[in-house]
């Protein structure tokens, strides 16, 4: 095995650990049965975790890439998919049949492993649910090297609840079966609206959930930080108003190019770039599918435009009736100076019952931060603390920082997890720099 | 484990009465870390001023050791990897060698003992286990001493040298395993062990050497200088004739 320094996408994480390439299944199994590994090991696909959930220092990550397995079941919209796909594979194959994933998140170089390890969400939550909702069976390497299928009712319900969101700590996800919607076209009509500030925007993101199938707001964290910004409104277009076939069109991706340690972000370029982007013509009409759903992708590795420092995501969901956490979020980076090209506010609609699943109903904003901004550990931690109070919780996925002792507090059923997740892999096999860090296991 | 502002979770202060050693952990940032090991001579001595600088819910371990029993490192060690992944293990024991109850071949084997003998026994062990986790970075507070030999500290600049030295060679034999060797040299400092002697040019505060010290931690360089200039000044002194060097450099 090859020992390679790994970053989490926030890239101020960084890892040693030995990666192993299995060429099949059969192979993982024999190296999972075979071998003690000290510090564990944890798959990883396309390292879109901001933090450690897919580091493991001094251990083993086990590259996915090769579960690339993709077949259709035509009859009842179902697809069989290996755990290393890509979504924005997926995207592209379902389409072809005019097919769509219910739940696809912000970008399309997620792994539909790391999808359910994360239990993702999208602009569609309040209708959708997360991405488990459409999750119908999972196969899972266990560290006794056997392969089990789970499913979200029965007598595997419990083990398939502690794998979803169970961040990889419970086995390999190997493939899942996925229930599909269909598409008559790769089109969105989307509305935009401009809002001047927070309160009109959760105004208008509440009174939207009703009406259309995605919701979501860009938040100007940037200025006097009063909450203003763009929201976002879409619904699939039920009549093909193409005059192609259903499929992703090619939109344009640019690299961003290697600038070492040099971070373009502070407060003046992130005020010159939220204000030309509040200003930006409003898009009233039909877009594409890919542009509507996937808007980081239009540059590839934005990330590197922090610099050596990297960043972090704070993204948390605070219970609705308790706005002032909202508002005491954005003076508190006011006070910071944190500027944030990156503000996205969303209402989530009902929780799933995984255990570690992140949404449940209220109001989730993310917000990306420079880690290099002085007293920010202290303020976060502060604001975890408050949050804590108010029932809410930070997304483990995006986490690079949160303290141990939280959560418990923002994940009451950890206890629950932990019980089940020792009884899947009794030789803790299953290991992350997070889970290490959380104390998670 | 480090969070994304590279704070540590774990961290064990090796000669933990050294007043520049608890100037480290002052300064090194809180925001994440939950235990502290205080391995001193006399630990329940360290812990108070300690509990004072740090906030309240970080747990303190002590752990009791004598410098001359290095049997017994080992075992030390062992405890400080107990309970998880240790982030930063700060080696800070010294001693000046002024024992007035002691003749000069007596002050000079305890110099050697505690200096060099238990400082680089406690680095190799720590180093040991941080690279069977594949992380850990280890500050060693060498001192400016080392620089050249000088009549009225030769003794203690040795067993400096001979730190400094293998912290070095150690540092590069560690690349690529994640474990990283900080060698801190400090000038003359204002603490009890110097109280009764005549100040040094460039004399500073512990408190300038603590986040000097932090500060070449998160910088991630292996070497650094408290204060920064003497690292140019330890550049002349190299460099001058002996005659010269002996004058200038013997304060009795």
């Amino acid at each position: 095995m090859e020992k390679i320094e790994s970053a989490g996408w926030g890239r101020s994480l960084h890892s040693i650990s030995s990666e192993y390439e299995p060429g099949s299944v059969q192979e993982l199994q024999e190296f999972v049965s075979a071998n003690e590994i000290s510090r564990g090991a944890i798959a990883h696909g396309l390292r879109r975790s901001y933090g450690d959930s897919s580091l493991n220092i001094g251990g083993v990550t086990i590259n996915s890439e090769f579960l690339s397995g993709l077949t259709f079941h035509s009859e009842n919209r179902m697809v069989t998919v290996g755990a290393g796909v890509s979504m924005r594979t997926l995207e592209k194959a379902a389409l072809e049949r005019q097919l769509f994933p219910p739940v696809v998140p912000g970008t399309g170089y997620v792994s539909i492993g790391g999808a359910i390890a994360a239990d993702i969400h999208g602009k569609s939550h309040h209708t959708t649910g997360s991405f488990s909702s459409c999750v119908k069976r999972i196969q899972l390497l266990y560290s006794d090297g056997e392969v089990r299928d789970l499913y979200p009712e029965g007598p595997t319900a419990n083990h398939f609840w502690a794998t979803v969101g169970g961040l990889g700590l419970t086995g390999i996800i190997l493939e899942a079966d996925l229930q599909l919607i269909a598409m008559e076209s790769s089109s969105v009509m989307v509305e935009e609206t401009r809002v001047d500030d927070l309160e009109e925007m959760l105004s208008v993101l509440s009174s939207s959930d009703a009406g259309f199938q995605h919701t979501v707001a860009w938040i100007d964290l940037s200025g006097d930080f009063r909450g203003r910004g763009v929201v976002g409104k879409g619904n699939y277009i039920t009549q093909s108003l193409d005059s192609t076939p259903s499929k992703i069109k090619k939109g344009t991706s640019l690299p961003f190019p290697k600038i070492g340690n040099l971070s373009l972000i502070n407060k003046y370029t992130v005020r010159a770039f939220n204000e030309m982007w509040f200003r930006k013509p409003l898009t009233n009409g039909t877009t594409t599918l890919d542009s509507f759903m996937h808007p980081l992708d239009r540059i590839q590795n934005w990330n590197r435009i922090y610099g050596g420092q990297g960043f972090l995501q704070y993204q948390f969901v605070v219970p609705e009736g308790n706005e002032d956490f909202l508002e005491l979020v954005l003076s508190t980076m006011k006070e910071l100076g944190a500027a944030s090209f990156l503000g996205v506010l969303k209402r989530f609609g009902k929780g799933s019952p995984g255990h570690l699943s992140f949404p449940k109903p209220g109001w989730t904003l993310a917000l990306d931060i420079p880690t290099q901004l002085d007293n920010l550990e202290q303020a976060l931690n502060s604001l975890d603390s408050q949050l804590c109070a108010r029932d809410g919780r930070i997304y483990l996925i995006k986490d690079a920082r949160l303290k141990a002792e939280f959560v418990p507090l923002m994940y009451p059923r950890l206890e629950e997890w932990r019980a089940i997740r020792n009884n899947m892999d009794p030789r803790g096999m299953w290991q992350s720099d997070q889970s290490r860090r959380l104390k998670l296991c | 484990m480090l969070n994304a502002f590279h704070s540590p979770q774990s961290v064990a202060l090796i000669g933990a009465t050294s007043e520049i050693g608890q100037s480290i952990l002052k300064y090194l940032p809180h925001g994440n870390l939950e235990t502290c090991f205080l391995v001193a001579r006399e630990p329940g001595r360290a812990a108070q001023p300690i509990k004072e600088m740090l906030p309240s819910q970080i747990k303190l371990i002590e752990i009791k050791f004598q410098a001359d029993d290095s049997d017994s490192h080992r075992k030390i060690v062992e405890e400080l990897f107990a309970h998880g992944d240790l982030d930063i293990a700060i080696i800070a024991t010294g001693v000046l060698g002024t024992d007035p109850d002691l003749d000069e071949a007596a002050n000079a084997l305890n110099v050697m003992k505690v200096n060099y003998v238990a400082s680089a026994n406690f680095m190799l062990l720590i180093a040991e286990k941080m690279k069977m986790q594949g992380h850990g970075q280890i500050e060693v507070i060498s001192s400016f001493a080392q620089t050249r030999p000088r009549v009225d500290n030769f003794v203690y600049g040795s067993s400096k040298a001979g730190l400094d030295f293998m912290a070095r060679g150690l540092n590069d034999k560690l690349d690529g395993t994640g474990v990283s060797i900080h060698i801190l040299r400090p000038g003359f400092v204002r603490t009890r062990m110097t109280k009764s002697m005549p100040e040094a040019p460039f004399t500073v505060n512990r408190d300038v050497v603590g986040k000097l010290a932090v500060k070449l931690l998160q910088s991630g360089e292996p070497i650094g200088y408290a204060p920064s200039i003497l690292k140019w000044v330890a550049l002349v002194f190299t460099l001058l004739p002996k005659k010269i060097f002996r004058r200038i450099s013997n304060r009795k």
